[in-house]
């Protein structure tokens, strides 16, 4: 199984990588995959890769992942070929109207890409007062709603609890289940 | 060996360290090497050893603590990126003439790419010119194991060994297998021997030649007992092509021929390319038609063959000169090396959605609430005809701002200010001149270039932008902040202002970078006495890294009154936070809530008054 994980800075995207790894090394699974690092990049653009297997290089090859999950909709499309035919993309609208590109969707109905959109930002706004920093785990939550990378939402709620900071697991468990519960 | 665990390249890299022995390990951060030497100091304290770690204020200080701790015996290394062994190259060359006691690491890490370094250099490079043996590890698993090796040479040929993995391999998060016995402490016992540790020129008569020998012993080794690094991957069907790899490339050739199913390319992996084994090299090519040769960066193993003459690889334009060399670019290489017909899937519909959703490239650039930005919005708005040299570090990106017209290397802010200076001096026409410079980056190496420009009373502002933290690298401490490394270590915290007045500046004055309007006049005040007295005049904008507040502070939440907004977009060019946007259809600026982190500063910014308090509204 290949991820790509894709959105910007200061969005939680390595806490994702992170929690499929836990996850996959629970089961016995080798991991490996790249972090992104250096330069200051709150706001700029970041892409994390995330392999499951028996894989040495942690970078995925264009038009391989299986999965894409993407924090915000333009860096989904800026990433989009990564995906391979066929595959998945979890991705945080904030504009569902502009993602309604016509020929965005051509593209995407022509390689058979599964779309799973989720507003966050709204979601994030009225149910937890716009922090917007549980965004990471809003994605995880709908990834598992969406019932893509072949991770559980009982393996995801577990995998928060053992890595989130004590005070927050509760928050966080809220917010996973609000993702899974908009992907369904 | 039983427990695995999911860890960092560099944690990888560290727990080696730490399990080999190593009792004094030194840095200056750098990414992408910056994480390895505090992982050193968490595992030291897992694992009960004693391991002393401290952050040089540079790397040449750091290289010279570390080598000099080994002349006894004990196991040591030096850890930074590529770029900062240009900086520590002159006690590198000396050291690597030396003959060492104690086991002696160097790690190095490369950054191809770049992502974030001001060259694409390859430090297996500076190896062969050292004449020092070099691990190139392709996994972080491998970077580890390698770490074992490193020291064992090191002690066996008393010379310096280096480990140079590159930003996929300290940044890969891989499962790898940990030890939990750690290797013994070695006893300092430096022997008073000058012939041996004084670098003097009559000894390179012996040193030389000496350095010369080991190189032909280790190339042996490599040749013969370091198969676990140097092996050929044999290929399951027909064999079309060979490959001398090394680095990830070789990961990468491995899971393509995994994933694709690819039977048709058999592979040298080479992971120790200096001295190279050439042999080996030699034998692999002579049982192939053509050999395509990849690594990172450059062309080291390619330039040690013997024949290149069914070489595919630099020289002849197979493989690109520059650049990182990604999955996809290498399946396009070896493609063409074989003459099969590649597919470009260019998808015309994306690229034209792209341009219909306004999906433009998103740069880094500081974060909102950045107390830089606010410094170089009053640098420039003081003084918009300055010149503005500054320095490496996050406020690099003050480029955004226009506020960064020159950056060569760590500190060269001050030195280029005085470069700047001259040239208009000699002119004889005022050129006002204000440069930037990071707290930690001013005491890496912008400390001489001050002293310099006092006593040849050079006229520039210098702006030190101290947020308490090395911010780009991640966090690490400095001297003018005063915590050390490790947990419940106290150093001492040197002050900024009492250095400066040491170095003979008579012109100090400290400041809250967020005061922007204040900060303008300070700015034309400072240059006014620099100008007139003719000496550097130095400013220090203070305000911490916004990464590190443990509180927030209070908020001042904005808005933008679009009916006072006229979309000039001053805004956006001058001051650039992410979390304000323009509307392209309103032609309004706007607050972008998703990335503003309400630090308020932005009401100081709009000329016309149009970015107000929200309690206002």
């Amino acid at each position: 199984m290949q991820f790509v994980i894709v959105g910007t800075g200061g969005q939680g995207i390595l806490f994702a990588s992170k929690s499929l790894g836990h996850i996959a090394m629970e089961k016995g699974r080798s991991v490996v995959g790249s972090e992104v690092h250096g330069m200051a990049q709150r706001g700029g653009s970041v892409v994390s890769h995330f392999k499951v297997g028996e894989y040495l290089s942690p970078l995925v090859k264009v038009g391989e992942a299986d999965v894409l999950l993407a924090f915000d909709q333009n860096e989904a499309v800026r990433n989009l070929h990564y995906l391979r035919d066929g595959g998945k993309l979890v991705v945080n609208l904030y504009d569902p109207e502009a993602f309604e590109n016509d020929r965005l969707q051509s593209s995407l109905d022509r390689r058979k890409i599964e779309v799973h959109p989720v507003e966050g930002y709204s979601i994030l706004k009225e149910h937890m007062g716009g922090r917007f920093l549980f965004l990471n785990v809003l994605i995880l939550g709908a990834m598992c709603g969406a019932g893509v990378g072949g991770v559980s939402m009982d393996e995801m709620s577990q995998a928060i609890r053992d890595l989130a900071p004590a005070r927050f697991v509760d928050e966080n468990l809220k917010v996973l289940k609000l993702g899974y519960e908009a992907a369904r | 060996m039983s427990k695995r665990s999911i860890l960092l390249g560099n944690e990888a890299i560290a727990r080696g360290i730490v399990e080999a022995g190593c009792e004094i390990a030194t840095a200056y951060p750098g990414t992408p090497s910056s994480e390895i030497l505090p992982a050193v100091a968490a595992y030291s304290d897992q694992l009960g050893t004693k391991t002393a770690v401290e952050w040089g204020a540079n790397e040449k200080v750091a290289y010279e603590m570390a080598v000099s701790a080994s002349f006894g015996g004990k196991r040591t290394c030096c850890i930074m990126k590529q770029v900062g062994l240009n900086v520590a190259a002159d006690p590198f060359m000396s050291t690597a003439h030396f003959d060492l006691k104690g086991g002696f690491l160097l790690v190095v890490s490369d950054d191809p790419g770049p992502h974030s370094s001001q060259t694409e250099q390859d430090s297996r490079y500076f190896a062969m010119f050292a004449k020092v043996p070099c691990f190139d590890p392709s996994t972080a698993e491998e970077a580890k194991e390698m770490v074992f090796d490193a020291y064992d040479l090191s002690e066996k040929h008393g010379i310096v060994t280096m480990l140079r993995p590159t930003g996929k391999v300290d940044h890969a998060r891989q499962d790898v297998p940990l030890r939990d016995e750690v290797l013994p402490p070695r006893k300092d016992e430096f022997k008073k021997d000058p012939k041996r540790w004084v670098c003097l020129p009559a000894g390179v008569k012996v040193n030389h030649p000496r350095l010369n020998d080991k190189n032909d012993a280790i190339r042996n080794e490599f040749e013969e007992d370091y198969g676990k690094y140097n092996y050929v991957v044999p290929a399951k069907g027909t064999v079309r092509l060979g490959i001398i790899a090394g680095g990830t490339t070789f990961a990468f050739l491995s899971d393509m021929i995994r994933t694709s199913g690819r039977d048709d390319i058999e592979i040298l992996k080479i992971g120790t390319p200096v001295p190279l084994p050439v042999k080996l090299c030699d034998e692999f090519i002579a049982r192939h038609e053509k050999v395509l040769v990849l690594e990172q960066t450059y062309p080291v193993i390619e330039t040690q063959l013997n024949d290149r003459t069914k070489i595919m690889g630099r020289w002849n334009g197979f493989v690109p000169r520059a650049g990182e060399l990604l999955p996809e670019l290498i399946e396009g290489i070896i493609a063409e090396c074989l003459g099969d017909k590649v597919e470009t899937s260019i998808d015309e519909d994306v690229r034209s959605a792209m341009e219909e959703m306004h999906v433009t490239p998103r740069p880094p650039m500081l974060c909102p609430g950045c107390p830089h930005r606010a410094s170089f919005f009053a640098i420039r708005k003081a003084l918009p005809k300055a010149i503005n040299p500054s320095d490496i570090g996050c406020y690099t990106l003050g480029i955004m701002q226009k506020g960064v017209d020159s950056a060569i290397d760590m500190g060269a802010a001050v030195t280029a200010a005085s470069g700047f200076y001259l040239a208009s001096k000699v002119d004889g026409e005022e050129r006002p001149v204000v440069a930037t410079i990071g707290d930690s980056t001013f005491f890496h190496s912008g400390l001489t270039g001050l002293a310099s420009a006092v006593y040849n009373r050079h006229a520039f502002v210098l702006a030190i932008l101290d947020n308490r933290i090395t911010a780009m690298t991640g966090g690490q401490s400095s001297p003018n902040v005063g915590t050390k490394l490790r947990k419940g270590d106290q150093g001492v915290q040197i002050d900024l202002e009492q250095v400066c007045r040491g170095c003979g500046v008579s012109y100090i004055k400290t400041v809250e970078a967020y005061d922007v309007n204040e900060n303008v006049d300070v700015v034309k005040d400072a240059w006014a006495y620099a100008w007139e007295n003719k000496e550097p005049a130095v400013l220090i904008f203070k305000h911490p890294c916004i990464t590190i507040l443990k509180e927030p502070p209070t908020p001042r939440p904005v808005r933008v009154d679009p009916e006072v907004c006229i979309g000039c977009k001053y805004c956006i060019t001058s001051f650039n936070c992410p979390g304000l946007v323009f509307d392209e259809s309103s032609k309004k600026a706007y607050i972008d809530e998703r990335y503003c982190v309400n630090c308020g500063v932005c009401m100081s910014v709009c000329p016309h008054g149009a970015i107000v308090s929200r309690e206002e509204a």
